[in-house]
């Protein structure tokens, strides 16, 4: 079956990202990686999940030689040492994490550099994937939760037969294969557009998250410089500071790089951040 | 707000203070920070939350629980757990409405706002996938 031709839902189901996926660091030793790890580069669907990924990521770096052994659903993703939901889709995620706003000047932070894990994974801070199936089933009941939304109940989604179930997960699970794109979206949207166009019955409820900026914008040492010795850091961006700078150990660190990060990593024994200000040349 | 900015313009000796007043209490978003701490503060409310068997599923001998709806839903799940006195190998499976179960991370607060019954969250438990 083919899907009623909206260029927009086209066009949404087409975006892609392209991401930069880096093993973990100490994992790599671990691991018994000898040599440097090159990272994975990959165009992600903006409407797919991390989950969907996981396998082609494996496969890539476990033949880099890498002697991992255990279950996909262990490996998991962090960026900037925050855990990404698996459950979340990447757009979102992406969205979400770099806090980037599509009408500033600067350019997105693109390729989004993704950190991969394949141990320690944090029960606290994730929730915990049982099986591959487990995306599968978080997908559906996302669904099924949008439906009671619209209808106050999940009729439209049960009553949809097995064969069109399947066909919205499979549509979305195979979207990343650029080659059958169409079909995919075809796949999807044939069975898709009955649950959104509701019949042509008006939803009881829109479904919607908002979702309200956190941590987005770690304070930064150049503003943290800037508050403290505004004379002397007129900003708190590198560029525009020609006539001070901060010395930590040796070394001018980077003026964005956040407060709470410095003082975790960078403090002396006495846990104190201990900062040098120097004028220029 | 802009009908009280403009009448400032007309009269500029009126009294300061009043004017301070008004843009304080004005709903205008003067600091977003702020407005943001608030649209973030953690709901404090205890709400009703209404456990029922499904299937072979043991009962509570009390089917009643308040909760706070600040909580997750997985809070829930644990706390279910620990009255059923279940391991986290054994199966259950919770559900919303007899309808979908929730992400884990969600709140208690949330899913109450958007599908309580008479106040209560209705919340279906069996020990076999029901409405997977």
């Amino acid at each position: 079956m083919t899907a009623p031709q909206n260029p927009i839902t086209r066009a949404i189901w087409d975006g892609t990202l392209p991401i930069k996926f880096s093993l973990d660091g100490t994992e790599a030793a671990e691991l018994g990686a000898k040599i440097l790890v090159e990272p994975y580069f990959i165009e992600a669907p903006r409407c797919s999940y991390f989950p969907l990924l996981t396998s082609q990521i494996r496969k890539y770096f476990v033949d880099m030689a890498l002697n991992f052994i255990g279950d996909d659903a262990e490996i998991w993703y962090d960026v900037d040492g925050i855990p990404l939901k698996w459950h979340y889709p990447i757009g979102l995620l992406f969205d979400l994490h770099t806090g980037y706003r599509p009408d500033s000047n600067s350019p997105p932070p693109l390729p989004w550099p993704v950190t991969v894990h394949f141990k320690n994974f944090p029960l606290d801070k994730l929730i915990r994937a049982q099986a591959i199936d487990a995306t599968q089933d978080f997908f559906m009941s996302m669904i099924k939760e949008a439906d009671f939304l619209r209808n106050g109940s999940t009729k439209k989604v049960m009553n949809l037969s097995k064969n069109d179930q399947t066909q919205l997960w499979d549509g979305l699970w195979s979207s990343s294969s650029q080659k059958y794109r169409t079909e995919n979206y075809d796949r999807f949207w044939s069975v898709n557009y009955r649950l959104v166009i509701n019949d042509g019955q008006s939803p009881r409820h829109i479904p919607l998250r908002i979702y309200l900026p956190d941590n987005c914008n770690p304070l930064t040492l150049g503003e943290v410089l800037h508050q403290i010795l505004p004379d002397l850091f007129p900003s708190s961006l590198p560029t525009e500071n020609a006539f001070a700078a901060p010395v930590i150990h040796g070394v001018i660190p980077q003026l964005n790089i956040p407060i709470i990060w410095a003082s975790q990593n960078l403090c002396y024994p006495d846990n104190f951040l201990h900062i040098v200000v120097l004028l220029g040349t | 707000m802009s009908l009280q900015a403009a009448d400032l313009n007309s009269t500029p000796h009126s009294s300061s203070t009043s004017l301070n007043t008004t843009l304080v209490e004005a709903p205008t978003p003067q600091n977003p920070t702020i407005a943001l701490e608030k649209y973030k503060k953690k709901d404090a409310a205890k709400v009703i939350v209404r456990f029922r068997a499904i299937g072979n599923a043991p009962i509570l001998k009390q089917n009643l629980y308040k909760i706070s709806a600040s909580n997750k839903f997985q809070a829930v799940i644990q706390f279910l757990r620990k009255e059923l006195n279940y391991k986290a190998s054994e199966p259950l499976f919770l559900y919303i409405n007899s309808a979908f179960s929730p992400a884990p991370d969600e709140t208690v607060a949330n899913l109450v706002k958007c599908f309580n019954t008479d106040g209560h969250l209705i919340i279906n438990y069996c020990t076999s996938a029901a409405w997977g």
